[in-house]
């Protein structure tokens, strides 16, 4: 029987007042939402149990799925299986629904919200790189205000936010993908399904007249957080993607990631996937551009 | 130990229950309900063996703390799915294609059948069902028999509606 039946609950109807919950030490409350994360470490007794949760599942202010001009703007509590359903999401960040469709197994993807993903702050966790590709901000809310932040800027580092405790992460802004545009996702794991990265990673690209017009690329699992490759990027936009250039983007690729070695996986082999990650996004772009 | 009261339909009646709202899903369903069908696997969301739907998407009910889950909520566990055509069909598709061995994992593997098969237009590709079991975790099988079973069920149901249709 669970170690959390001494845990109180908080049941907010509003975001408004989860925020006013969140905003007085006496009732501050650990967030829950999908809890994938949470409730495996509270119950392994990973984590000791909160003295109080939050309850955020089913707060409609968290469920935005919409179009803002050229904005996409997905509410934190979106879960994994509402990301890979949408047209919204597969027409304009691809590579988002993509990754949602990759994590875990169709359980665990009617549970877990993107901004628990983002909020756990894992290296692997699958939905940064898409994030990132987009230039993604994180809305954050408190009593006092909100603000929005570039994604780069808010995961600061492992599992670290830049999230003041009394805010709570409402909603992401994504760019729309530009016309004649393209993504891709792709995860390497042990098995398919149920497994946690070794390497993965997204990108979004556009060929002009035949070059590479624009490259944005973003792996995880290859440094404490997930982050945009600006070296390649860089080094690519203008190029043909002819045979010579693929071969060093792929060894440049593998240069530029500074992976350690772990449970999962050992550095040198995280390097080389990067390599062979990136060769493949390109290809991809040389094909569908 | 503060409780919740909630009401929800169970299996198509109206249950109204009380308990600390932190318990488990999954608790609630076998020690609160006495629904025993619904097994706990690993406790930790990999396995699926506690997979029941809610609201209509299959899910791990060792994941949710049951006060999460607020009135009115439609929850259908394993003892729920003979109520309907689609898990008929699919308990005697399981049965003819002997797709149980020791059937610990089949009440969690059924449910995510039976989310497949009634979910909006299913693609019943060989790929497409191995994806819909993905989070279901069976250690005697190897999924062939259970993947047939699914599959042979699949095409049942959906010359079914066409019967319907003419």
């Amino acid at each position: 029987m669970s170690t959390l039946e001494n845990t109180e609950f908080l049941e907010p109807a509003t975001l408004a007042e989860a925020l006013r919950l969140m905003a007085d030490e006496s009732t501050r409350a650990t967030p829950l939402a999908g809890g994938t994360d949470l409730m495996v470490q509270w119950e392994a007794g990973v984590r000791p149990p909160p003295a109080r949760v939050l309850n955020l599942k089913g707060l409609a202010e968290l469920a935005d799925l919409k179009m803002d001009g050229k904005t996409l703007v997905i509410g934190a509590g979106v879960t994994h299986a509402a990301l890979r359903r949408s047209t919204l999401v597969r027409k304009h960040a691809p590579a988002l629904a993509d990754a949602a469709a990759t994590v875990g197994g169709a359980q665990i993807q009617a549970l877990g919200t993107i901004g628990g993903s983002i909020g756990n702050a894992s290296p692997a966790g699958d939905m940064a790189p898409s994030l990132l590709v987009a230039n993604a901000q994180a809305e954050v809310a408190s009593v006092r205000g909100a603000r929005k932040i570039p994604l780069p800027n808010f995961i600061v580092g492992y599992r670290k936010l830049d999230l003041a405790p009394d805010e709570l992460i409402v909603r992401f802004h994504l760019e729309a993908m530009p016309d004649g545009a393209c993504e891709g996702w792709r995860k390497l794991g042990p098995r398919a399904a149920q497994a946690i990265s070794k390497v993965m990673g997204s990108y979004r690209g556009k060929m002009e007249n035949g070059h590479v017009g624009a490259f944005a690329v973003a792996l995880g699992s290859v440094a404490p957080t997930a982050i945009r490759l600006h070296g390649i990027e860089q080094w690519i936009t203008g190029k043909k993607l002819d045979a010579n250039t693929l071969n060093e983007a792929e060894k440049r690729a593998a240069e530029e990631v500074k992976p350690i070695a772990d449970i999962r996986s050992t550095a040198e082999y995280r390097k080389w996937v990067s390599g062979r990650l990136v060769r493949g996004f390109l290809e991809h772009l040389a094909s569908a551009g | 130990m503060k409780t919740v009261i909630r009401t929800w339909v169970v299996n198509g009646k109206k249950r109204t229950l009380e308990f600390p709202p932190m318990r488990r899903l999954l608790d609630v369903i076998r020690e609160t309900m006495g629904l025993k069908g619904t097994k706990e696997g690993c406790g930790e969301g990999e396995c699926g063996a506690c997979s029941i739907l809610l609201n209509r998407e299959p899910v791990t009910s060792c994941l949710i703390a049951a006060g999460q889950v607020p009135d009115g909520a439609e929850i259908v566990t394993i003892e729920g799915l003979e109520l309907t055509p689609e898990g008929q069909e699919l308990q005697r598709m399981y049965v003819a294609k002997g797709a149980a061995q020791c059937g610990f994992c089949i009440p969690g593997m059924l449910v995510a059948s039976y989310a497949h098969v009634t979910g909006d237009h299913p693609d019943n590709s060989d790929a497409a069902l191995r994806e819909a079991h993905a989070g279901n975790i069976c250690r005697c099988t190897g999924y062939a028999k259970i993947i047939e079973a699914v599959s042979a069920a699949a095409d049942h149901l959906s010359h079914d509606d066409e019967d319907d249709d003419s």
